[in-house]
């Protein structure tokens, strides 16, 4: 993976915290980034190049009018206001390079002086056990601050720790030992028909981003929501204002619409693509 | 008509292995590589534009250009080549490099003809291929069509239309593609995507035509007057010549359609 500074623009070092989607169901994670890229107007910076990434390319997706600058698949967007740095995935992983593309990402976090990555992820609301209505919307989390995954921070803000994090679980136990390069074991590649219910968790590619950080000795945070497909707007709505709670970012360093907090990014108009052909009528 | 009721949105959406971190990876295939014609030009190439056709309706028109010197082909192993011809032809599976002889400068302008399949897995190592490594390119043009899977508005049938996306370098300086741009919320993957890529992380202008619809006679002579505007030396009048026989469906010409794979 190659990260390519845009002309004119520097790194900053005092930018210690990495946000970055993780591919999901409804895209939600990747909704959450363009939420906070567009509301806190953070600056691109750069890309990330890396040859397990499908390709593609498209105009400025934040406006507030397409300029015609161009968007790539992955991204670096920084904001010094609020010393994070931003990156935005646009398109797949191609299939079966996941592992790949989460030790390519978490070594460039690490090379360039990240403490803290959040990663943001939806989860199959089918998958939901125990569905506890009487508190709205829920956010779990994931965090290797404690080796059963909890985090006093995390608590005190009111996430729900995902339970069905197993540390010692066989796919658990294999993420951890992929990524780990004091390894020497020979690893034994969980086979697509022996997975069962419990390891759909560590299947998704939060799992893999989760494990890959932690092997780089990085604190790493999974904020997860329970989705279904459909309009996720709400869901991603939900994890970026969790990232801005969990990374302690006051409501004044967000430039939102109106004096509000958020500000739709221009591309979301034609998220559903164009409206209906009204002659029909 | 579409029933706008159920018409499918584009496609946003994951399989369930695209999301699987246990799903094995593929067998890697062997490199593809560039051979180029005897005698072999001296490397890098350094053309001051290198045009490449991904569209139908584009590599019809270099198919049709004169004056043309092939310089080497790009070759994907796993490509097979049953069913090209000795000459170069629009029904071969090939990815040609030519250059236009018209110029006073032998290798100035450089065209290729993307003709084989690269799939979106293989085009990040093919763009590398064409782009900074055996040629490097002061200014790339990349054609291709609008992908209607991944473009988020209406596209009729009947009305030919054209945008552009374009690099930072290329913004800056003054462009000779006037179109609007690409609305943002679409996107364009694939090839092109990758070649436009390669020329924003290598600092190259470079700009990407896309043009709808993919098929038809109307787009032909869109893109043959697009280049035209570019390489104003450039002869389109045999482009022009036998346009109503242009398929709809390949590019080619009606009564020569084959099946390569199945006739050989």
């Amino acid at each position: 993976m190659e990260f390519v500074v845009e002309e004119g623009k520097r790194v900053s070092e005092e930018c210690s915290t990495l946000i970055l989607p993780a591919l999901s169901i409804g895209n939600v994670g990747q909704l959450a980034v363009d939420l906070l890229v567009s509301s806190t107007g953070a600056e691109r910076i750069g890309y990330l190049d890396d040859p397990n990434l499908l390709p593609c390319v498209g105009n400025d997706a934040y406006g507030p009018l397409p300029c015609g600058e161009i968007a790539l698949p992955l991204e670096v967007y920084e904001s010094f206001s609020i010393a994070t740095t931003l990156a935005q995935q646009r398109s797949p992983v191609a299939k079966g390079m996941m592992i790949k593309f989460a030790e390519n990402i978490a070594e460039f976090a690490a090379s360039s002086g990240k403490k803290h990555v959040v990663v943001l992820s939806s989860l199959d609301f089918q998958r939901l056990h125990n569905l506890d209505m009487s508190r709205g919307p829920q956010v779990y989390y994931l965090s290797n601050v404690e080796s059963d995954g909890r985090d006093d921070h995390c608590e005190r803000l009111g996430f729900g720790r995902l339970h069905e994090y197993d540390s010692e679980g066989r796919c658990w136990k294999y993420l951890s030992s992929v990524f780990d390069e004091n390894n020497k074991e020979e690893l034994t590649f969980p086979s697509e028909d022996e997975l069962e219910d419990i390891d759909y968790y560590p299947s998704l590619p939060f799992a893999a981003l989760f494990s890959a950080f932690k092997a780089k000795g990085l604190v790493v945070t999974c904020l997860l929501c329970y989705c279904s497909e459909g309009d996720n707007i709400p869901d991603a709505f939900l994890l970026a204002e969790a990232a801005s709670k969990l990374t302690g970012l006051s409501p004044d360093k967000f430039r939102g619409e109106e004096g509000g907090k958020w500000r739709i990014p221009y591309s979301w108009k034609s998220m559903y693509g164009a409206p209906p052909d009204m002659s029909m009528f | 008509m579409e029933d706008v009721l159920t018409e499918n949105p584009p496609p946003s959406r994951f399989f369930q292995e695209d999301l699987n971190n246990f799903v094995p990876p593929p067998e890697s295939l062997p490199s593809p590589f560039i051979i180029f014609s005897n005698p072999k030009p001296e490397l890098p190439l350094r053309p001051s534009l290198l045009i490449i056709a991904v569209s139908s309706p584009s590599l019809y028109v270099f198919h049709n250009l004169p004056s043309k010197t092939l310089l080497g082909s790009l070759i994907m192993p796993e490509v097979p080549f049953s069913g090209n011809t000795m000459e170069p032809s629009l029904e071969d599976k090939s990815c040609n490099i030519y250059s236009l002889s018209s110029t006073d400068d032998k290798n100035s302008i450089l065209l290729v003809s993307v003709q084989l399949p690269v799939s979106p897995e293989r085009s990040h190592i093919v763009s590398r291929l064409l782009i900074g490594q055996d040629i490097i390119p002061e200014r790339v043009i990349i054609l291709d069509s609008i992908q209607s899977r991944n473009f988020r508005g209406k596209l009729s049938p009947d009305e030919t239309l054209a945008a552009k996306l374009e690099t930072s370098s290329e913004k800056k300086a003054t462009s000779c593609v006037n179109l609007d741009y690409f609305p943002s919320g679409s996107v364009i993957d694939g090839l092109s995507a990758s070649l436009l890529s390669r020329c924003q992380l290598r600092n190259i202008r470079g700009t990407l035509v896309i043009s709808w619809p993919e098929f038809g006679p109307s787009v032909v002579r869109f893109v043959g007057a697009l280049l035209k505007n570019i390489v104003p030396s450039l002869d389109i009048a045999s482009v022009n010549k036998d346009l109503d026989k242009y398929s709809s469906k390949t590019g080619l010409k009606k009564d020569a359609w084959l099946d390569s794979d199945l006739y050989t």
